[in-house]
């Protein structure tokens, strides 16, 4: 898998490999060797020791969900005549929510929340961010609710 | 450094200007900004020019077509860019110009021009103002960074989607009686509450309007700005703050942390504090970004900007008048011009020429507040008169 299989629009980076650790299931972050900080999304290069030698670790748990919405009106890139590239959408476009979990080490993970109506969101509900490979070959990250 | 005093000030109508071009808007705010410094463009030694978007424009180097367009050559030009906010880094650049002693006189022109492509574009390009590389992927747009910062703020303070309407409704209000402004019309709490939703909890009477227009003021040297107009307007603290890509990110997704530091610098080189603004004008691209920015600004403590609305005490004859001038709510918002239109605006307050209805009396200290992106950037400036 490539990054742009993730990204969209991005497809060069030092740390390409987030895109391969979603097909084999995973949510990667990079730990700095020299002082120990844990950047989720994953940096190659640490802006508190200028360091450049990361090492990959894996995200594991469940988060607090910080903030949610839905989003109607979409960008041209997700718009109905492109739905093949709107995650869990069919024909005509149904937003899914998303949002952004706080997990215990402190990394943020934004993500879509297809597996729950939007009257049952709750701020604080704790969720568990997946890696998900979608039916067009795309990868992306779902916060799943607990037990799942 | 030398002062800068604002000494000319000039805007476009802001709207669906589908009879003009980028560089045909730029004309007719830079020509009323000299006729109201009573200068010609001969006498000005430097142009900034703020255009936001290459992708909007379809070029790059947009500030090429307007410093042409107006005859400006072979004389200095460049072009400053921070989203939304780069009509302030263009007031704040034309600033440290004539402070340092480069040049006397220089003209600000901001211009955008939006329409010319489709509405989904604009939500695409502006959606990637803020993390294009990690958060755009989940399909996130302007409307839906300010809804994530509007839903944890409503958690949090418990600020209600009524009060976020009753920001547009005060914008509208006071952009009826702005002849510049876009859309020129009151609205009531019931529409602005029963419109559809863009990115929940934000509805349409949430987000800014989709603008085409351009800003320009002449900005003189302390002695020039003296001798060219009876009431220079001072440009007398300047601060501007930066913030994570990654909403996601955020110390706090309620507050926007740029502007507290750009409000912090603005105060201290300006010798004043929050209570001491007699006008302002802040960033409303979103309803929950006017009421945020009232508490990241100190008009009222973190948590309490909903009340302030619905207290009305941000009308005029209220604690502190806010967007009087309709705000990028209803006067408009073509980003490039908005930082510019902000200190044309507020010029005009504190030369007390603003319209019947909006001037705020014996108006001597006003504020603008301007944000790029998602809060990416954040740019406070403070001007006063003698
Ligand atoms: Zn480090």
């Amino acid at each position: 898998m490539e990054f742009r299989d993730f990204s969209l629009l991005v497809k060069d980076t030092k740390v390409s490999e987030f895109a391969e650790g979603l097909e084999r299931g995973v949510i990667l972050a990079t730990k700095c060797e020299k002082c120990g900080s844990i950047y989720y999304p994953p940096r190659h290069d640490c802006p508190k020791c200028f360091s450049d030698e990361m090492s990959w670790i894996e995200l594991h748990g469940s988060g607090k969900l910080l903030s949610f919405t839905v989003i109607f009106v979409p960008p041209e890139h997700f718009a109905p005549d492109l739905s093949e590239t709107a995650p869990f959408s069919g024909y005509r476009y149904a937003p899914k929510p998303v949002g952004i979990v706080e997990m215990g080490n402190g990394a943020r993970v934004m993500g879509w929340i297809p597996g729950i109506p939007r009257e049952e969101l709750q701020i604080g509900m704790s969720l568990t961010p997946k890696a998900e490979v979608l039916p067009n070959g795309r990868a992306t990250i779902v916060l799943a609710p607990e037990g799942e | 450094m030398r002062k800068v005093g604002i000494v000319g000030i000039g805007q476009s109508r802001f709207g669906i200007r589908s009879d003009a071009s980028l560089r045909e808007l730029s004309f007719e705010a830079a020509k009323a900004s000299l006729d109201d410094a009573g200068i010609p463009l001969d006498d000005v030694q430097a142009m900034v020019v703020s255009v936001a978007s290459d992708e909007l424009s379809y070029a790059l180097q947009p500030s090429a077509q307007v410093v042409d367009y107006l005859g400006f050559n072979p004389k200095p030009s460049f072009r400053v860019e921070g989203a939304c906010a780069s009509g302030s880094m263009a007031v704040r650049t034309g600033w440290m110009t004539v402070a340092s002693g480069l040049a006397d006189l220089v003209i600000v022109v901001g211009a955008e021009k939006m329409t010319e492509v489709s509405t989904a574009a604009v939500t695409d390009v502006l959606g990637r103002a803020g993390d294009f590389m990690w958060e755009y992927p989940f399909g996130m747009t302007f409307p839906g960074y300010y809804a994530l910062i509007a839903r944890a703020h409503m958690a949090k303070y418990g600020t209600t989607e009524e009060q976020l309407s009753m920001v547009a409704v005060k914008n509208h209000h006071y952009g009826a009686l702005n002849p510049y402004a876009h859309m020129r019309k009151e609205i009531s709490l019931d529409k602005a509450m029963s419109s559809f939703t863009v990115a929940d909890p934000l509805k349409l009477y949430d987000c800014c309007l989709i603008s085409d227009g351009a800003a320009a003021i002449v900005l003189a040297s302390d002695k020039l700005a003296g001798s060219l107009s009876k009431k220079p307007v001072w440009i007398s603290g300047l601060g501007l703050g930066t913030d994570t890509i990654s909403l996601s990110d955020r110390r706090d997704i309620t507050t926007l942390d740029a502007t507290v530091e750009a409000a912090r610098q603005a105060y201290d080189m300006a010798g004043i504090g929050p209570k001491d603004i007699d006008v302002a004008v802040v960033h409303d691209c979103f309803t929950i970004a006017e009421i945020a920015a009232y508490e990241d600004l100190g008009f009222c403590a973190k948590g309490e900007g909903g009340k302030l609305i619905e207290e009305k005490r941000t009308y005029i004859g209220g604690d502190i008048p806010v967007n009087v001038d309709g705000g990028l709510k209803s006067k408009g918002h073509p980003i490039g011009a908005t930082g510019v239109a902000m200190a044309a605006e507020i010029a005009k307050q504190l030369r007390g020429e603003a319209d019947p209805g909006r001037q705020v009396e014996n108006a001597r200290i006003g504020l603008s507040h301007n944000v790029g992106g998602n809060g990416q950037h954040a740019a406070v400036h403070v001007f006063q008169v003698d």
